[in-house]
C-alpha cells in the first residue's frame, strides 16, 4: 500500500484526485496547501486530511504528487527528496533550467525516483502513434507537427493573473503548454538540437499568448509545435502528425469522436454534444499514475524519466529565448 | 455581338497543370486552342494526343500561327526562355508557378514582359478556390478583428521526374510550395514576407532523392502577422490523397480554418488498395482560365502579376538561405 500525499489543491490536483481515490494500492492521506483552506476543502470532499506544513505531510506519506505551480517546484521536490519520498511532479518539471537541474540531481543523490507527469504519453491516441512509429509503420520520422491550442486559462481569475499571465511565474504558453508536445516530439523523433520561435509571448497583450516553434532534432528530421492560449474560449485543439519515409500517421481532435447526441428543444435550440470516452483505467491521468505506481514498485520501466522532464524544459526555454533574440537556439549551449 | 475568338498556345507542357488548363479552354466558348509544342518530342506527342490539340514541331511555327496569348507551362528553368520567345508576339502570358528559379530570371521575364507590352500572368489557382475566397472575403470583412498569426501547410506527395531534377526545377518541395500559401497571404492582406527562417530536409522523405523533400517555414508578414508553412512532399502513396492546401488564421476575435480542397468522397476501391478522397469541389484550374481569358479579351491587368509571381519566389529562395545559414533572413525589396 503506497500512502500518498499530495502538494497543491489546485485545478490538476483535482483531476489526480478523481484518479488516486480510485485507485487499488493506494492510500490517500492527506494535503499539503499554502492556503489551508484549499488543503481542508480538498480532505472534506475527497478524504484524508489537511496538514499544516510540508514537513507534516512529508513525515506520513512514502510519496508525494506535487501539483503546485511551476516555480514552486524545486523547493517542494528538494525537501521530498531529502526526505527519501518518491515523487510524480507536475508539468513543466520547473520554471528554469537550473531549478530542474537542481532537482534532478537531489533526487539522484538521495536516490528517489522523480517522474515528470508528462501525460501526453498517456493520452491513448499519442501513445498509439509512438507504438505504431516504433513499430515501423513510418520508417523513419522526418517532420513531425502537433498543436495543442485552447484559450487563456481562466483570465481575471486571481490564480490565473498571479500565475498563467505572469511570465516570470509560468513561462507563457510555451513553457506551460509547448512542454507538452516538446516532450512527445522528443519521444518520437529524438533529441532536438535547436529551436527557433515566433509568438505572442512579448507582445504585452493580457490574456493572449501563442507560439509556433520549429525544431531541428540531432537525427536531421525537423518538426512543428503550435502552443496557444490565443484561441476563443471553449476551444480546446489538439493534433499530431508524424511523416517519415515509409508513411505517415495523423491525429486531429476534430476527427469524428463514437459518441454524437444531437438534442432538441424550444428553449435552446439545437444541442450538439461529442464525447469520446475511454475505459477507467485507460483515462490518461489514471495512466500516468498507475503507471507511476508500477514504476516505485517494480513492476514497470518508467517510460518517462527525469532526464526528459528536465530536456523538455531546456527545449521550452531555448524557445522563449528565441522568440525574445528573433534567433535560433542550439540547445546543447542552452544554458538559459 | 459575338465576342471575338481567343487565339491560345501552349509552350511546354511539361508541368502536369497543362493538362488541366488546357481542357478547361477546351470547354470554354470563345477560345481556340491553336496548338502545342514542348521540346520533348514524346511529351509533345502523348500530350497533344491526351487533350486533342494539334502539336506543333517547331515554337517558332506556333506563334507564327497567330496568337492572343501563350500558356508557359514547361519545367521551372525554362521558363524563362520560352516567355523571352513569346514576348512581343502575343499580347498576353500565363506563366506556370514559381515564376522562374532565381530572382535575375524572374526580374528577366518582368524586364522583357514590360519592354515588350505583353501583360504577364502567374497561375496561383489556389485564388480561385471557393472556400479560399470566402475566407478573403470574411477577412476583408474584419471578422476576425486583428490577426495575429497564420499557420499554413501546403502538403504534397513527391513528384518525380523533372521536379526532383535540381537544374530545371531550382529546388524540391520548398520551390514546389512554398509560392501558393505565401501569394495567397501576400494577396490576403497586401503585404509583403519581411523575414523568414526555414527548416529544410534534402531526402529526409525519400532517401536518395538528392533534393529537398520536407520544408518548414516561419516568417514575418509587414503587417505584423507571423506564421508558419509546411511545403513536406510528406504524403506517402498510400495517402489517400495527393495533399493539402491548408490556412489557419487566428485574430482577437476567434480562429477561421480553411482546408482549401477538402471537399471529398471517399472511395474504398479494391481495384487500387486504397481508400481514395476524390474531390467534388469546384475547379480551381477553371476559375484561373476564365479570369486569364478575361484578361486577354479585355484592356484590364492581370489580377496575378509577374510581381507577384517574384515576391513569392523570393520567400521561396530566402527559406533556402535560411536552412543554409541556421539563422532567420531578412528580404529587402
Amino acid at each position: 500500500m503506497q500512502k500518498v500525499g499530495i502538494i497543491g489543491t489546485g485545478s490538476i490536483a483535482n483531476v489526480h484526485l478523481d484518479s488516486w481515490r480510485r485507485m487499488p494500492g493506494v492510500e490517500l492521506v492527506g494535503y499539503y496547501d499554502l492556503v489551508p483552506e484549499a488543503a481542508a476543502r480538498a480532505a472534506q470532499r475527497y478524504g484524508g486530511r489537511s496538514f499544516a506544513s510540508l514537513g507534516a505531510l512529508l513525515a506520513a506519506v512514502d510519496v508525494v504528487d506535487v501539483c503546485t505551480p511551476a516555480a514552486t517546484h524545486k523547493e517542494i521536490v528538494l525537501a521530498a527528496a531529502a526526505a527519501g519520498k518518491a515523487i510524480i511532479c507536475e508539468k513543466p518539471l520547473a520554471r528554469h533550467l537550473a531549478d530542474a537541474r537542481e532537482m534532478v540531481e537531489a533526487c539522484q543523490r538521495n536516490d528517489v525516483m522523480l517522474f515528470p507527469a508528462q501525460v501526453v504519453r498517456f493520452f491513448p491516441m499519442y501513445r498509439r502513434v509512438k507504438e505504431r512509429i516504433d513499430a515501423g509503420a513510418i520508417g523513419r520520422p522526418a517532420v513531425y507537427r502537433s498543436a495543442r491550442c485552447g484559450a487563456f486559462p481562466r483570465p481575471g481569475a486571481k490564480f490565473s493573473a498571479g500565475h498563467y499571465a505572469d511570465f516570470a511565474q509560468s513561462g507563457g504558453v510555451a513553457l506551460d503548454v509547448g512542454v507538452h508536445d516538446i516532450d512527445f516530439a522528443r519521444w518520437c523523433c529524438g533529441e532536438i538540437e535547436r529551436v527557433f520561435a515566433r509568438g505572442l509571448t512579448f507582445a504585452n497583450r493580457p490574456y493572449q499568448d501563442h507560439a509556433q516553434i520549429m525544431l531541428r532534432f540531432t537525427s536531421g528530421a525537423i518538426g512543428y509545435i503550435e502552443a496557444s492560449w490565443a484561441h476563443p474560449r471553449g476551444v480546446f485543439r489538439t493534433r499530431v502528425e508524424v511523416a517519415g519515409d515509409g508513411g505517415l500517421i495523423e491525429w486531429d481532435s476534430l476527427d469524428r469522436p463514437p459518441l454524437m447526441a444531437e438534442l432538441y428543444d424550444e428553449a435552446s435550440g439545437l444541442q450538439r454534444i461529442a464525447s469520446s470516452p475511454t475505459a477507467p483505467e485507460d483515462e490518461p491521468y489514471y495512466a500516468e499514475l498507475a503507471h507511476f505506481i508500477d514504476v516505485i514498485e517494480g513492476r514497470a520501466q518508467p517510460i518517462v524519466t527525469a532526464h526528459d522532464g528536465l530536456e523538455a524544459v531546456r527545449a521550452a526555454l531555448a524557445a522563449i529565448e528565441s522568440m525574445r533574440t528573433g534567433q535560433s537556439v542550439a540547445l546543447k549551449d542552452f544554458g538559459e | 455581338m459575338k465576342e471575338k475568338t481567343v487565339r491560345i498556345g501552349f509552350l511546354g507542357v511539361a508541368h502536369m497543370h497543362s493538362v488541366s488548363y488546357a481542357s478547361n479552354l477546351l470547354r470554354m466558348g470563345g477560345v481556340e486552342v491553336v496548338g502545342m509544342w514542348d521540346r520533348s518530342p514524346s511529351l509533345a506527342a502523348d500530350w497533344s494526343r491526351r487533350v486533342s490539340i494539334r502539336r506543333y514541331d517547331d515554337a517558332e511555327q506556333l506563334l507564327d500561327a497567330g496568337l492572343d496569348a501563350v500558356v508557359v507551362c514547361s519545367e521551372n528553368a525554362l521558363h524563362r526562355p520560352l516567355v523571352e520567345l513569346a514576348a512581343g508576339r502575343v499580347g498576353a502570358i500565363l506563366c506556370e508557378k514559381p515564376i522562374a528559379t532565381t530572382l535575375a530570371d524572374a526580374q528577366a521575364i518582368l524586364d522583357r514582359c514590360a519592354a515588350t507590352g505583353v501583360r504577364l500572368q502567374i497561375a496561383f489557382p489556389v485564388r480561385f478556390a471557393p472556400s479560399i475566397v470566402e475566407l478573403k472575403r470574411r477577412l476583408d470583412a474584419g471578422e476576425l478583428g486583428e490577426i495575429f498569426a497564420v499557420s499554413c501547410t501546403n502538403h504534397g506527395s513527391m513528384p518525380g521526374g523533372w521536379f526532383v531534377d535540381p537544374e530545371l526545377a531550382g529546388g524540391g518541395a520548398v520551390i514546389d510550395h512554398t509560392v501558393h500559401v505565401i501569394d495567397l497571404l501576400r494577396w490576403f492582406w497586401r503585404v509583403e514576407v519581411t523575414e523568414v527562417y526555414a527548416e529544410v530536409g534534402y531526402s529526409l522523405l525519400h532517401p536518395g532523392l538528392g533534393i529537398d523533400d520536407a520544408g518548414l517555414l516561419s516568417f514575418m508578414l509587414s503587417n505584423g502577422v507571423y506564421g508558419s508553412l509546411d511545403t513536406s512532399w510528406s504524403r506517402p502513396p498510400s495517402y489517400p490523397v495527393w495533399g493539402d492546401v491548408k490556412i489557419e488564421v487566428i485574430g482577437e476575435r476567434g480562429v477561421m480554418y480553411v482546408d482549401a480542397l477538402h471537399q471529398y468522397i471517399t472511395v474504398a476501391s479494391n481495384a487500387t488498395g486504397k481508400t481514395q478522397w476524390v474531390s467534388y469541389g469546384s475547379d480551381i484550374d477553371r476559375g484561373l482560365m476564365i479570369d486569364f481569358v478575361e484578361m486577354v479579351r479585355s484592356d484590364r491587368a492581370p489580377s496575378i502579376t509577374g510581381e507577384d509571381g517574384l515576391a513569392a519566389l523570393a520567400v521561396a529562395l530566402a527559406a533556402y538561405e535560411s536552412a543554409h545559414s541556421g539563422q532567420p533572413v531578412t528580404l529587402h525589396r
